[in-house]
């Protein structure tokens, strides 16, 4: 654990703040593929917003307008056919509607490249990751205390082929807005296009015993060129026996 | 109208001798006491599971471990889940149905008196068991609720998991064995006049619910036991190596999990709606589309457990969508029509009611997200981080408890004769609202930043406010639990006499004693509409002689 500074309570406050400002939004992501689940947890965040207002209004209005202020017994009323239709038949409306979205977006997350640029094995195991650039022979293998980092040119169709070593892990990046379990027999493939360079936290996200906490990874998001020399050079490290982290 | 008319139900043949104290509970095959021992056992086990929940609240209020070891922390996260879900949810609720399925259908006790006994004998000794694990050497399970392997299996030595499978198998018996009763009780001892379509509300989300358990737990049990050879004897059920498949696993355990979701809201549901009624002063609005609504919910929920696995890549995803997102129509039509009941209401305040009201608005956020989880996209995004723990505890500390709560604040004064007190009562209810919402709402914030669940240290900085407030929300909730337990202390020696029937209630429980006589009543009524209790008060008034509704009087009453 790195020593930290100690945040003062105004600091806290701010933060607090502005993250009550961004309530409830998702951060933009930073691959092609997570643009689209974005866009759609917006599209469903707005009309939740808006049915659970209505909702709520309902609720504290008819609490407060008609709250108990004599003996008298109200109508008996036992319920309201049209009305009751109506409040079925809406919601099924807009359940469908976002069953469509939801297939659009789906579409568009789980495309896969013919010809991805890069194609990287990705390895769960107990408590870290490993990272075999295929065709290459270039590896990163981390450990709880090195973390190690998945080096990715920008711009460019990353196939990710996920397998587990030992138990179920989940290979998770949030600023792409996605995840995969990587399960024990299973190789579950993904594409990841990064749109902007930068350096990305990623974490497993699957109970995974002991120091599931430490399983985290970083993404570096390079240049094609810097990715290129970085690749070089991590080939020359994979075969002096060296593997870089 | 006479109420002597109806002769009294028989006494079932396990009918004993009073003996009073604690032979008497430890003995007893009457279902009002036996529905006393699992509602104190299940609330037991929630305080308990409530202790948990506030050491990993305390650990995770600053970045770094301070409290306790990774080790420990997974133990104490494992057992909180696993007490909360298995121990506590559902058999609260099937306290509840113990003590009042009986008394709503007019029946002297339940259909098989001495199986009630023994399924309760049998959740409190495999409650015993799994608690055993705290005391044995490695200590209880730290696994995660779901216990997949090969986690539990290969990977996680130690008695801890085996008591914790023998423990929950044992439960899940029990629970079948009280479904069997329940579900025999209802169909079968009505009191002459109470139609299917008469039964109060509770009592049908009781049916329904009972119903799941016996469909949802067989499947747990074999779950558990193929954990338990693969652990033990070298079975290869989930072992991929040797051509066993971990999904599996996964197929088979929610396919269960998720009906159990249901199996403790309906209930809930149910209490809900006989306190939102009652405290309106108007019957309940739309009542048969709230049956309907249950059988909806119930049969969607067997066809939408893969929505916890669309983060595999080994599901069909559009049909595990779909089934989750019409879930939200059966919902809707509930929130809405506990909404109409209360429209053009007399609506008093009392605590069960603020509970009912607090149900409402925090059930339908975590309805809301879940709208939001059915869909695959936002699930690939959120599931597994902390968005995930924030939705659920929605549902099961915002629905449960607060549903819980209404009950035991209407049917207390039943139980003991005496009301609990309605100044702590609102104390503990806004310090409840408050802290819970303070506890999880920051929690959607952290998850959508990607905060993974079950991690016992997080090492970035800018997640520390969200679960600050959380922590201190979880502080507040658990001091509301205190104002419970104060006033339960208090009232049950020195409450207020409630008389029969404080509230003006709907259903037959309400036209016995408080607390009720060993074979439940006295005299009964004629049963007339799905409100017996209304129409026996109102008997002499001429404005409801025949305003009954319901569409089949003149079958058997």
């Amino acid at each position: 654990m790195q020593p930290r500074r100690r945040a003062p309570a105004a600091r806290w406050l701010a933060v607090a703040a502005a993250a009550l400002l961004a309530t409830g939004c998702a951060p933009h992501s930073v691959t092609e593929q997570g643009r689209a689940v974005y866009n759609l947890y917006n599209l469903f965040l707005y009309i939740a917003a808006v049915v659970y207002v209505i909702v709520a209004t309902l609720v504290i209005w008819s609490v407060v307008r008609y709250r108990r202020r004599n003996d008298e017994l109200p109508e008996q009323i036992h319920g309201n056919n049209r009305l009751e239709l109506a409040w079925t038949a809406i919601p099924f409306v807009i359940v469908l509607f976002l069953f469509v979205a939801t297939l659009q977006a789906q579409g568009k997350v789980l495309d896969q490249s013919a010809k991805p640029a890069v194609n990287v094995t990705v390895t769960g195991f107990q408590w870290s990751w490993r990272f075999d650039y295929d065709g290459t022979g270039a590896e990163v293998i981390g450990t709880p205390e090195r973390v190690p980092e998945l080096v990715v040119p920008v711009g460019q169709t990353v196939r990710v082929k996920l397998q587990s070593a030992d138990v179920v892990h989940s290979f998770y990046i949030p600023q792409t807005l996605f995840k995969r379990q990587a399960i024990p027999g299973v190789t579950s493939d993904f594409d990841l296009t990064f749109e902007k360079v930068g350096l990305y936290h990623g974490a497993c996200v699957q109970f995974c015993g002991l120091q599931h906490a430490d399983m985290v990874f970083r993404v570096r998001v390079v240049s094609q060129g810097e990715y290129q020399s970085w690749l070089a050079d991590a080939v020359r490290r994979g075969a002096a026996g060296q593997p870089g982290t | 109208m006479a109420t002597t008319e109806l002769p009294l139900p028989a006494l079932p043949e396990a009918h004993h001798e009073e003996r009073g104290g604690i032979v008497d509970y430890l003995t007893t095959v009457d279902h009002k006491k036996i529905g006393i021992l699992y509602m104190v056992t299940a609330f037991t086990i929630f305080l308990a599971g409530g202790v948990l929940a506030l050491l990993v609240r305390w650990e995770l209020a600053q970045p770094g471990l301070q409290v306790m070891g990774e080790n420990t922390y997974n133990q104490v996260f494992t057992m909180h889940g696993t007490l909360m879900i298995f121990l506590f949810a559902a058999q609260v609720s099937t306290g509840f149905a113990n003590y009042m399925v009986p008394l709503q259908i007019g029946a002297a006790d339940v259909a098989f008196p001495r199986a009630n006994a023994m399924s309760y004998w049998l959740y409190l000794f495999g409650s015993l068991i799994v608690f055993s694990s705290f005391f044995v050497a490695g200590g209880p399970a730290a696994v995660a609720w779901t216990a997949y392997p090969p986690l539990s299996t290969e990977y996680f030595q130690g008695t801890g998991m085996d008591l914790w499978i023998i423990g929950l198998s044992v439960v899940g018996i029990a629970g079948i064995l009280g479904a069997v009763n329940l579900v025999a009780t209802i169909f079968r001892m009505r009191m002459p006049g109470m139609t299917m379509f008469r039964m109060p509300l509770f009592t049908w989300g009781v049916l329904v619910n009972q119903l799941l358990i016996l469909f949802a737990f067989p499947p747990l049990t074999v779950a558990f036991a193929l954990l338990f050879l693969e652990r033990n004897f070298g079975a290869k059920f989930f072992n991929a190596a040797a051509g066993g498949n971990q999904l599996l696993f996964q197929h088979v355990f929610w396919f269960f999990g998720h009906p159990e979701v249901y199996i403790i809201i309906l209930p809930i549901f149910g209490v809900i709606s006989e306190v939102i009624a009652v405290f309106s002063r108007k019957p309940l609005f739309g009542y048969r589309a709230m049956v309907f609504a249950f059988f909806a919910i119930a049969a969607l929920s067997f066809g939408v457990w893969a929505h916890h696995m669309f983060t595999t890549g080994a599901i069909y995803l559009p049909y595990f969508s779909i089934m989750s997102l019409l879930i939200a129509v059966p919902t809707g039509i509930k929130i809405f029509n506990w909404i109409g009941t209360m429209w053009r209401g007399s609506i008093t305040f009392s605590t069960a009611m603020l509970m009912a009201l607090g149900f409402i608005l925090v059930f339908v956020n975590g309805g809301i997200t879940g709208v939001m989880i059915a869909s695959p996209p936002i699930d690939f995004a959120v599931n597994d981080t902390y968005f995930i723990v924030s939705h659920f505890h929605y549902i099961m500390v915002g629905g449960l408890l607060f549903g819980m709560f209404a009950g035991f604040f209407f049917w207390f004064p039943k139980i003991t004769g005496r009301l609990l007190s309605e100044r702590l009562g609102r104390w503990q209810f806004w310090l409840f609202l408050v802290g819970f919402n303070l506890t999880f709402f920051p929690q959607y914030l952290v998850g959508l930043d990607g905060m993974p669940r079950r991690i016992a240290d997080y090492q970035i900085d800018r997640w520390e406010p969200a679960n600050l407030a959380s922590s201190v929300g979880a502080l507040l909730t658990g001091i509301s639990v205190l104002f419970f337990l104060w006033n339960f202390a208090v009232s049950i020696r020195r409450g207020a006499p409630a008389g029969d029937d404080p509230w003006e209630g709907n259903s037959l429980e309400w036209v016995t004693t408080s607390p009720p006589p060993h074979h439940n009543f006295h005299h009964l009524p004629e049963i007339h509409s799905e409100r017996p209790a209304f129409d026996h008060r109102h008997r002499d008034n001429p404005a409801f002689a025949g305003a009954h509704t319901d569409p089949v009087r003149h079958d058997r009453g």
